[in-house]
């Protein structure tokens, strides 16, 4: 028996190993498609093979062997996308200096934290695996899809989806470093200066390397490199325009200052995160091409939050930004389709507006909007299938599918679903359950150190 | 305790031993695994094992061990350990820094131009612990953060630091220990950190060359001696021995041996069944550790709880019991999963109780390894990955006299250590060690 249970794990582990991808058909029949570009398709087919949508039709017969869904009476809509997102990390925030482009979440990757697994359960299939907000630039981020049961972190990696790097600005950089440890920056006239000079110093690293990489080839050249600087590389590529920004803000004035620095070192892919005044600056994000993400409703948390309103996401979009709705949070993320359905209470925004906000829209920013965000024949098999509508407050999330494989089915939902198990930690009631999660400001996790250092209380 | 044979020498004048040679005669050898001899005997003399077999002549200087009922085994080789070695006199990981982004690399962790033969105390009282269990030979490393230092592999006998060194420089050691509150403060921060300095000191070790080339009308390169450390491990000519306890720690380490292509031994795994794969394809070597998670937790009483708790007597309850049980085993039985999978492993004694270790190693055999495969890991194996076979491993003419004899076999549970030799020196063990060793962990927290 222990023989067999070896070899099968064996089997799995090696799957992982080779980075190899596991990739599910599978063919979804009778229900309501929610394709998000090309309208509602009722009672009608979508077939997925090897881990794509492959037609989209009526009365598709099953190709033999592929396992068939009845979602006769369900709603099928593209996987949930949360384009801010902590989960599946073991580190959020390297918060000991005001710039830290080099460091990167990928390296933290969790694949066992049960909040994914919870997440799939809200019909999410891709998050945005962020770095926090302690630093005014904070680290790469990671895209994942939620391939929750493989244990190699390598295997939620969604391979060839853009770099993105994170930004703060407003209190939380300048509490972190200007109030706890007295250095720059301590206002937001600081932020600006740190982003500046950050790349400032980057373009003159980058000129160091590219003089010195020409002279290489020079017959004869003898000369020293310049000294090699992670962060300034990172801070090259996002000058190259290799990285898209995410940049956390909340305030009208420090967004239209990011836009401007921006604008004067030339780079184009900007994303904000949060934006709660991005109602202020709407017209002049959508001239500068920039997106929003934000919370359907959630402010007053601190100072700089309580200039908010409901309207944001639906002023954003009618003003021609690219907006989506995102959580930030382990719970909040699993109920994106109704935060995404508020926007039609506050802006009555049409269905595939407000499903845009946590499919399509996410998935631009994070630059994976041809792979996944709407089902289209070619794309990535994402799906989440809905009892009731997704936008109706009667919605129920009951299967979901990532790459063709079902990751999760609300009638074969586990009472454990935990992979890996410490068997030094005590049992008990709620040792399953446990999420690991955070009440409140995951953006600032792991950055309370800082401040108990500013109040002395280590 | 332990007395050496040799204690005597301790006057001001130092004596040398009337004779270093000896005979173990009549007993069970066990020169490797599945290599047994029945009233055998193995000679010595001056710390190597001269000639092992039936039938021979004992050498009249020799000091003879009747080895009647005895099990003779070559000494034991730990991985990774900290025994011998002291902490740094200095502590600087909790001092106060103005700008924690930018601390001095030694505030950091990052010191890894440290020596460990600059921190060995061979009167530790791990030393004799670790070798009433029959470990001769450890490779140690220093105390410290992310990059400690090199390590050294020593035996576990000697009275000075040089004396105890089998190998210096054997490795460069690292950890995926972040800082206190500077950076690198998480593992973020360590990943990054790592690959920045790794790539620094290739490019200024390439300089260093060009220039030492010719020195004519080129800038004169700085010496800087934490990236200079990295040189022998980019030459390839030690490895990175990367502590690797946790399942996630081991992916990571993997991550960044993929990313740089150092040799790399990754030690003191506890979960690393579902990293066999990879690790094959990654050509990286590997040490277990040999502590384990105890098999029956016991559960803390919550006084406030009522007695009869709807949870106590549960299924809830029960499935959960099974799950941890099921990790229990794959603890116990991560030996075997490489075993199987034909991976050479050894074991380290870090983290492991001192007490503990010989019961893991049954729960070890119990859990489907067998016991040659068990005494490959502690003996022959360890000295190939450590590219010591040819001093090392195995009870053979012109080796090291580094052995274990004990009275039954070694994983009887009933088994007595008798006498340990460390590099031709005797040591008898005392009984009463075996049956309630001291309760130290090897690696203090």
């Amino acid at each position: 028996m222990r023989k067999l249970f070896y070899s099968s794990l064996l089997i799995i582990a090696s799957l992982n190993a080779i980075g190899q991808v596991e990739r599910g058909s599978v063919l979804i029949k009778g229900g309501t498609i929610l394709t998000i570009t090309k309208g509602t398709q009722e009672s009608t087919d979508l077939l997925i093979k090897d881990g794509k949508i492959t037609q989209i039709g009526k009365n598709i017969p099953a190709p033999q062997g592929v396992k068939v869904i009845d979602a006769t009476g369900m709603f099928v809509m593209p996987g949930i996308i949360d384009a801010h997102s902590h989960a599946g990390l073991d580190a959020i925030n390297e918060a000991t200096n005001p710039v830290t482009a080099e460091v990167f979440t990928g390296d933290a990757i969790n694949p066992f934290q049960i909040g994914l697994y919870q997440a799939l359960g809200g019909g999410v299939t891709t998050i945005h695996a962020m770095h926090g907000s302690a630093n005014a630039i904070g680290g790469q981020c990671e895209t994942l899809k939620l391939r929750y049961g493989v244990k190699d972190p390598d295997g939620l990696r969604m391979d060839g989806a853009p770099r993105t790097v994170k930004f703060a600005l407003g209190e939380n950089p300048t509490r972190v470093h200007g109030g706890a440890n007295n250095i720059l920056p301590r206002t937001r006239m600081g932020v600006e200066f740190v982003i500046r000079e950050a790349f400032s110093k980057a373009k003159e690293y980058m000129e160091a390397w590219d003089r010195f990489n020409k002279s290489k080839t020079q017959k004869g050249f003898r000369g020293a490199p310049p000294t090699y600087d992670l962060r300034l590389e990172t801070l090259a590529d996002i000058l190259r325009g290799e990285i898209i920004v995410h940049c956390h803000s909340y305030r009208a004035d420090e967004i239209f200052m990011l836009l401007k620095v921006c604008q004067d070192f030339g780079i184009k892919k900007l994303v904000f995160q949060h934006v709660n005044e991005g109602f202020k600056v709407a017209p002049e994000l959508a001239k500068f091409g920039a997106m929003a993400s934000v919370f359907a409703d959630w402010w007053a948390y601190k100072f700089e939050v309580y200039y908010s309103t409901a309207y944001n996401a639906a002023i954003l979009t009618k003003n021609g930004v690219t907006t989506s709705i995102n959580s930030d949070d382990g719970e909040l993320m699993r109920h994106l389709y109704h935060e995404a359905a508020k926007t039609q209470k506050y802006g009555a925004l049409s269905d595939d507006e407000a499903l845009s906000l946590i499919t399509l829209n996410p998935a631009k920013q994070l630059g994976i909007d041809s792979r996944v965000g709407s089902l289209e024949v070619g794309k990535e098999a994402d799906v989440a299938i809905f009892k009731g509508h997704p936008l109706s407050a009667y919605a129920v999330p009951m299967i979901t599918i990532v790459d063709g494989l079902v990751r999760f089915d609300r009638e074969k939902d586990a009472d454990d679903m935990r992979i890996y198990i410490d068997p030094n930690i005590a049992l008990d009631a709620t040792t399953a359950a446990d999420t690991g999660g955070n009440d409140v400001e995951n953006c600032l996790q792991g950055a309370e150190e800082a401040f108990n250092y500013m109040f002395d209380l280590n | 305790m332990c007395i050496s044979t040799l204690g005597f020498a301790q006057d001001e004048r130092k004596l040398g031993p009337v004779t270093r040679s000896y005979a173990i005669t009549q007993a069970t050898i066990v020169q490797g695994p599945g290599r047994k001899i029945e009233k055998g005997t193995v000679l010595i003399k001056d710390g190597l094992i001269t000639a092992v077999g039936q039938n021979l002549t004992i050498p009249a200087d020799a000091i003879q061990v009747k080895g009647d009922s005895l099990y003779v085994y070559a000494g034991f080789i730990d991985g990774l350990s900290r025994v011998a070695v002291t902490r740094p006199k200095e502590d600087l990981s909790k001092e106060k820094v103005k700008d924690p982004g930018n601390p001095a690399p030694e505030r950091a962790g990052i010191t890894p131009q440290n020596d460990v033969r600059n921190f060995l105390n061979p009167a530790d009282k791990a030393v004799e612990e670790l070798r009433a269990l029959g470990f001769t030979t450890a490779h140690v490393v220093p105390h410290g953060g992310m990059l400690s230092g090199s390590g050294s592999v020593i035996f576990l006998g000697g009275s000075s630091a040089d004396e105890m060194v089998v190998v210096s420089r054997s490795s460069l050691y690292s950890e995926l220990t972040p800082a206190e509150r500077v950076y690198p403060n998480t593992v973020l921060g360590v990943m990054a950190k790592w690959r920045e300095l790794y790539r620094q000191a290739s490019l200024t070790k390439s300089y260093e060359s060009t220039y030492a080339s010719n020195r004519i009308g080129i800038d004169r390169p700085a010496t800087d001696r934490v990236l200079e450390a990295f040189y022998p491990v980019i030459d390839k000519k030690i490895p990175v021995l990367f502590r690797a306890d946790k399942a996630l720690d081991l992916q990571r380490v993997l991550t960044l041996q993929k990313d740089l292509a150092f040799s790399l031994i990754a030690v003191n795994l506890k979960e690393g069944w579902d990293a066999i794969p990879k690790i094959k394809s990654s050509g990286a070597k590997v040490f277990l550790s040999l502590e384990l998670p105890e098999e029956k937790k016991e559960e803390k009483k919550d006084e406030k709880a009522p007695a009869e708790s709807p949870f106590t007597d549960s299924l809830e309850r029960k499935a959960l019991e099974k799950r941890r049980a099921d990790f229990v085993a794959l603890h116990a039985g991560q030996a075997s999963s490489f075993q199987k999978a034909g991976v050479a492993f050894g074991f380290t004694t870090l983290s492991a109780k001192t007490k503990d270790i010989s019961s893991n190693l049954r729960r070890i055999i119990r859990a489907g390894l067998t016991e040659d495969q068990a005494l490959a890991a502690l003996t022959t194996s360890p000295a190939s990955l450590l590219g010591l076979s040819d001093r090392l491993g195995s009870i053979d003419p012109g080796k090291v006299a580094n052995l274990v004899i004990s009275r039954k076999p070694y994983f009887d549970e009933k088994s007595k250590m008798q006498y340990v030799f460390v590099d031709g020196v005797m040591y008898r063990i005392e009984s009463k060690e075996i049956e309630k060793p001291a309760e130290k962990k090897t690696d203090k927290p």
